[in-house]
């Protein structure tokens, strides 16, 4: 089945949401498309259960409210379960392949979002050790607490919802372990300060934590897991760690559940498929480059291809909406007025930088490591296999050393460990923007390719 | 509530819950055995995005358990090697 739409958006997500809006406000007609049965992205994620307590989000109103004009927008279809598993340009046109046929479109807004960092250490696959954004996802999406003993950590803001989340919905939080020093926020006190709304919301959350006597603990960071008889998560190891994340001294918390998380990665594998330009951000991650319109730049002129939202640049839901609302009224050729858009956008990417600053990642982590510690999940490849790949067998980067110990070429396709492999092997930009190009975005059974007539 | 079962053993959930956490629910963590080492795993990223959480649904191996809507007697197995 082929589908043609004036303009397509991938990603129901804040980013996504606000450009099918101002797009289809503008008087186009727009797919919106999502791989999740529901509408919302990260930050929305709801059950879907109407009589389901929604102050496990913040601002759900704000969502609900955006959510349900989409639905009710006669301009917009919305395709959910909908995956896109390949992009590509053909006749001049960008087909997007999904399980039962192609959508096809000359006006594409990629927002497809971001997955959380995570950094790798012993005993990092036990099940019990999670991402942050899973135990939010398993609370948010199902109203599951994670564990009966539960560890926050790794550095940055989120961790507060995460934590606050957890704690207020009967779930025991033991510890929020942050790396970050208590007061890592106050040289940046002045420019915090621009941002008041973040502020009071941050504020909310820790006046949560305190009622529910969550303990803080700042300048520390889970280094390694242990696992019980059963293989299950038991306790980890807790460091006091320095400014460069060298450890300190150590002491250990009996947990079923650490939740860590170390900020987020774009998933920008949509661009790189269409060969869209990428470029490495101040935080080192991979993103899609977009002019003052958030267009993407392709050597395909006569396309229009643009991207909003986490996979421009980590900066969280209120960036996501300006960007999509730019990029749907771009998309659109809408003659509207932008620069109020514009000044909210300029705030809010120089907020997200500010919290860069105050939650930098450092290097020391790769001293966490063992020889045994598994830097591929997926196709289990040791630290040790990396690093004789790249010293003994002389693969000079990442991708002879992925090809020779097969990391990174598993199911994930090197969503979770490129960005490590990149740090351990000091590889230069260009090897990380080659490092995040996966020519099939999602994995799709052979009997799929069959269906599709492409076996 | 529906019911679903895990490795043969009947199980409760709610409709709207991934199968990840609806065998979380019941302290069910491990979703699959690892092909080289035969270690256990479950979920990582709880989004779709990392395929640690691969599980047998209804007999089909390599399903995503944190994106995959349990659903009234579905029959979940924990998934060895993969
Ligand atoms: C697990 C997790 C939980 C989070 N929770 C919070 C929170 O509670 N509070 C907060 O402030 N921030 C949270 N964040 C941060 C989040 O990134 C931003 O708040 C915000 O959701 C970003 O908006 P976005 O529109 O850019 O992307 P997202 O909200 O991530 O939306 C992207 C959408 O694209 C879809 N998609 C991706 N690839 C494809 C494809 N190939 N085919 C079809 N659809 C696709 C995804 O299903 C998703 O719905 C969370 C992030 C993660 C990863
Ligand atoms: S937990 Fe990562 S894909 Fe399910």
């Amino acid at each position: 089945m082929e589908l043609r739409h004036q303009v397509i958006v991938i990603g129901g997500g804040p980013a996504g949401l606000n450009a099918a809006k101002y797009a289809a406000n503008a008087g186009c007609n727009v797919a919106l498309l999502d791989s999740a049965p529901r509408l919302g992205g990260q930050y929305w994620r709801h059950t879907g259960i109407e009589s389901d307590d929604q102050s496990r989000h913040h601002n759900f109103d704000q969502g609900s409210l955006l959510m349900d004009a989409i639905i009710a927008n006669p301009r917009i279809t919305i395709y959910p379960n909908t995956t896109i598993w390949s992009a590509s340009v053909i006749n001049g046109e960008v087909v997007l392949r999904y399980k039962d046929g192609a959508f096809i479109t000359s006006r594409l807004i990629l927002a497809t979002g971001a997955y959380d960092r995570s950094l790798p250490f012993p005993g990092w696959d036990i099940p019990g050790v999670m991402t942050a954004g899973a135990a939010q996802s398993l609370l948010k999406g199902s109203g599951v607490i994670a564990g009966k003993r539960i560890v926050v950590a790794g550095s940055g803001p989120f961790l507060l919802p995460v934590a606050a989340g957890l704690s207020s919905h009967g779930g025991k939080v033991v510890g929020l372990i942050e790396a970050a020093g208590k007061f890592a926020w106050l040289p940046e006190i002045l420019s915090l300060l621009q941002n008041p709304a973040k502020i009071s919301e941050g504020l909310g959350y820790l006046l949560t934590l305190r009622k529910a006597k969550v303990e803080m603990r700042f300048k520390q960071a889970v280094i390694s897991a242990h696992a019980d008889s059963d293989g299950l998560l038991e306790s980890i190891t807790v460091a006091n760690i320095d400014a460069e994340f060298h450890i300190t001294s150590t002491y250990s918390i009996n947990c079923d559940v650490a939740a860590i998380g170390w900020g987020f990665t774009p998933d920008t594998s949509m661009a790189g498929a269409l060969g869209l330009k990428e470029e490495v951000a101040a935080d080192g991650s991979v993103v899609v480059a977009v002019d003052e319109n958030q267009r993407a730049s392709s050597a395909h002129s006569e396309l229009h291809i643009f991207a909003a939202g986490e996979i421009t640049g980590i900066g969280g839901s209120a960036l996501s909406l300006a960007e999509g609302a730019i990029a749907g009224l771009a998309a659109a050729d809408s003659r509207t007025n932008l620069r109020d858009l514009k000044k909210i956008r300029r705030k809010a990417r120089r907020f997200a930088l500010t919290l860069q600053r105050v939650y930098p990642i450092a290097l020391g982590w790769k001293s966490w490591l063992t020889p045994e510690t598994i830097i591929c999940r997926c196709e289990e490849v040791t630290h040790a296999a990396i690093q004789s790949a790249f010293t003994e067998l002389d693969a000079d980067d990442a991708r002879s050393a992925k090809l020779m110990t097969r990391c990174g070429m598993g199911m994930c396709q090197g969503r979770i460990c490129s960005r490590n492999v990149a740090d351990l092997l000091d590889s230069p930009d260009a090897d990380r923007i080659k490092g995040v190009y996966r020519p099939i975005i999602s994995p799709i059974t052979l009997g799929e390719l069959a269906q599709d007539g492409l076996l | 509530m529906i019911t679903f079962t895990f490795n043969g053993v009947e199980l409760t959930a709610r409709e709207g819950q991934s199968v990840a956490a609806a065998l979380i629910a019941h302290n069910e963590r491990i979703t699959r055995l690892t092909r080289a080492a035969g270690k256990p795993r479950g979920i990582f990223c709880g989004i779709g995005v990392c395929f640690d959480c691969l599980i047998i649904i209804d007999g089909q191996p390599n399903q995503r358990s944190c994106i995959t809507e349990v659903k009234a007697g579905m029959v979940v197995a924990v998934q060895d090697g993969a």
